[in-house]
């Protein structure tokens, strides 16, 4: 039952990634998906299939809890929904809720209530009503089992909250705030500094003038490099959207990276109201823009190419660099020997195959 | 890990990892149910069946939505939605389909495919028996029902360290208690082949076996949980077989260990780790392993019976020794320096032995001794 943990971690995994790039937390695009992947043929076992149905609402109840972004907990949930739901067992197996977590999910429907997503919280609470809950001391059965094969479980980096820290400190009202009393500072200190010399008046600046727009330009550069982490330097189209994105007001970047925690869709019920209070309205092309910014992964390319990329090397230590070395001449072989060594590798075993069934046949 | 900070409680209560994935801190159980139930509003942990229509009344009201609004997350939420075919769903649920592309099936074409093992383990096809027969069991009177809000512990109880196989793989026997049994209680659900022995050669009298078992013989035990012993003092013949441990302790600068009673000891009242390894004596030296391995809240889908708790969810059943002569019957005799026998020892079941060594009127026959002999699987 253990070897199963993994391919059932990697499907979960392979329907959440589906859902994130939807940019949605709706149920019917989560069902959707469930749908298209024939997800409810999991359950399709023969024997064990108590133990298969715990491991895998297990399995789903980690992608319900922090540290994964919003997103990914909506779909966790929708996972242990539909698991819950859709498996073959009777009595059906519960979800197991421990007490640590339980605060976790008290938050999780009070930030989908503000945030009216209906089905969210329908879902969340349907489940309660229908005693879907275990209320445990620990989330899975504990043996003290010594023998750990993964000594950590590894979580999918791509579903983790993006730490927005900076963002949250440094908000709007803060830089409002902070200007606001600067000017009064600087009124102040003028009026007194006034009075007094020229060399005390110097000596009297405490602070530098320009701090709330250093600390705003502070935020949207760790904003900024966050961003570009996930997207490959070279890559044309991302240069292109960062450029155009320095071209705004660095107060409208910071509300946009603020908002980038919301999601476009509102609840299907509800369509007129924005599901999140924003002060400042951004033009509606730029609020795209940075959202399609979440790129799939494009592989690096090696080393060697990189190398061969970025440095330049000029005169003769060019020319000798591009050379191969001695020892790639003593070891490569010639190119008409490397085709038939390749050759045979390939069908050696297809030869022993072909001998041993003549063998066999012979006798 | 440490334990999880909460600004409001102190963190014994609400327990977590002291280890990944190997066990928790230790918590008061009874102060763990009352967190919970703190938490929690009566409806959530009762047993009646949810109201479908309330809930739905109570939600729009409180989301100040309409009733077309209602209707519509109904049909977007409803399981419906998540079943693809429901045509060729039933044909067949045991077979893997074809064209899939979900990891966990195509592994498990890839383990169909392989092999079968011809000797599948009786233990797999047999594991959720008693589980089974209980589970939703709802009793016949009212007060025997399960209070909502009851605890109950799953504790693993494994082999005693003389049996080599399972020491510390499968456990024995795993019992659900609920959190108002005692220690006693648990002691007594405990079955262990070692109360059954009868030490002491009965050739001559072997219808006087049965009244020298260890189990009235020797009648002390103890657990041993978080430092403390709980001492069974029920009965004038127990003796506290803790001090000996106690008191070596002592003279070898360990941390003080403190004695209880385990009949007055309720398992609401105790202070343990969830996942942890403990210990059960009994009969001077058999020693058990017990670990609980969860606490948690009643569910309607428990066996909701009092009379049957403790209740036993699963049996590991090990291999008996049968009759040397009849091969049916589990041996109850071992006999050595046997005439009649074709080895030395010999084992018999009760029949085969009377009727070998013994005539019609219950004389001894030829010269023998004779122990009696308790199965390893006796409570198979």
């Amino acid at each position: 039952m253990e070897s199963y943990r993994k391919p059932v971690k990697s499907d979960c995994e392979a329907l959440l990634s589906r859902f994130r790039q939807t940019q949605s937390v709706r149920f019917e695009v989560f069902s959707n998906i469930w749908k298209e992947m024939k997800f409810v043929q999991i359950f399709r076992q023969s024997h064990n299939k108590r133990a298969f149905c715990r491991m895998v609402l297990d399995v789903a109840y980690c992608y319900f809890m922090p540290p994964f972004s919003f997103q990914i907990r909506v779909g966790g949930l929708y996972l242990l929904y539909s698991f819950y739901h859709c498996q073959n067992t009777s009595p059906p197996e519960q979800i197991r809720v421990a007490l640590k977590d339980w605060e976790d999910v008290r938050n999780f429907e009070k930030e989908s209530l503000d945030a009216q997503h209906l089905d969210v919280a329908y879902i969340l609470q349907q489940l309660l009503t229908c005693k879907a809950f275990l209320f445990t001391a620990m989330p899975t059965l504990l043996h003290y089992n010594r023998k750990r094969t993964e000594e950590k479980p590894e979580l999918c980096d791509e579903f983790m909250e993006r730490p927005c820290r900076p963002q949250e400190l440094i908000n709007t009202q803060l830089t409002e705030e902070m200007s606001n009393i600067h000017e009064l500072y600087k009124n102040m200190k003028a009026s007194i500094s006034s009075q007094m010399s020229t060399a005390d008046a110097a000596s009297v600046s405490l602070i530098r003038d320009g701090i709330v727009s250093e600390l705003c330009s502070a935020v949207m550069e760790f904003y900024n490099w966050q961003q570009n982490k996930d997207t490959v330097d070279e890559a044309q189209p991302s240069q292109e959207r960062i450029s155009s994105q320095q071209e705004c007001s660095n107060r409208a970047k910071l509300l946009a990276s603020i908002k980038s925690k919301a999601y476009e869709e509102a609840s299907e019920a509800v369509k007129s109201r924005r599901h999140r209070q924003v002060e400042i309205d951004l033009p509606a092309e730029e609020d795209k823009s940075f959202l399609k910014l979440h790129h799939s992964r494009v592989p690096k390319p090696s080393l060697k190419n990189r190398t061969k990329e970025q440095i330049r090397m000029s005169g003769n230590m060019g020319r000798e660099a591009a050379r191969t070395t001695l020892i790639n001449h003593l070891v490569t072989l010639e190119p008409a020997l490397q085709e038939k060594i390749k050759n045979e590798r390939r069908f050696k075993s297809l030869n022993e195959h072909l001998e041993s069934q003549t063998i066999s046949t012979s006798h | 890990m440490a334990a999880s900070e909460q600004p409001v409680e102190p963190s014994s209560n609400i327990p977590d990892y002291e280890f990944m994935n190997l066990n928790s801190t230790p918590f008061h159980i009874g102060s763990f149910r009352d967190e919970w139930l703190k938490r929690l509003k009566p409806e959530d942990f009762s047993f009646q069946p949810g109201d479908q229509d309330l809930f739905e009344a109570r939600f729009a009201a409180a989301m100040g939505v309409g009733e077309e609004t209602m209707t519509e997350l109904r049909s977007v939420c409803s399981v419906n939605s998540l079943l693809c075919h429901s045509g060729d769903q039933e044909r067949d649920p045991e077979v893997v389909p074809p064209n899939t592309t979900l990891k966990t099936l195509i592994h498990r074409k890839k383990k169909n495919n392989k092999t079968q093992k011809c000797t599948r383990n009786r233990h797999d096809l047999y594991a959720d028996e008693l589980d089974r027969l209980t589970a939703g069991r709802l009793p016949d009177t009212k007060a025997n029902q399960l209070p909502e809000g009851e605890l109950i512990l799953t504790i693993n109880i494994y082999f005693p360290s003389s049996v080599e196989k399972f020491n510390h793989l499968r456990p024995h026997t795993t019992l659900l208690m609920t959190g108002s049994h005692t220690l006693a209680e648990l002691r007594d659900a405990v079955c262990c082949v070692s109360d059954l022995q009868v030490c002491g050669e009965f050739s001559s009298t072997p219808d006087m076996a049965p009244d020298f078992m260890s189990k009235d013989l020797f009648k002390s035990a103890y657990f041993f949980f978080e430092g403390v012993f709980y001492n069974d003092m029920r009965y004038p013949e127990c003796q506290d077989i803790s001090s000996t441990t106690i008191d070596w302790a002592k003279s070898h600068n360990y941390p003080p260990f403190s004695t209880a009673k385990m009949e007055d000891t309720r398992l609401v009242d105790l202070k343990v780790k969830v996942g942890f390894p403990y210990l059960y004596c009994h009969q001077g030296d058999c020693e058990h392993l017990v670990i609980i391995t969860d606490v948690r809240l009643a569910h309607r889908s428990d066996c909701l019976d009092t009379d049957l708790y403790p209740l036993l969810t699963h049996k590991n059943r090990l291999m008996t020794q049968k009759c040397s002569v009849c091969h049916v019957f589990i041996g109850r005799w071992y006999t050595t320096r046997d005439q009649f026998a074709p080895s030395d020892p010999c084992l018999f079941c009760d029949k085969c032995f009377r009727m070998l060594h013994y005539d019609k009127e219950g004389n001894k026959l030829g010269d023998f001794l004779a122990y009696p002999y308790v199965d390893r699987g006796a409570f198979n």
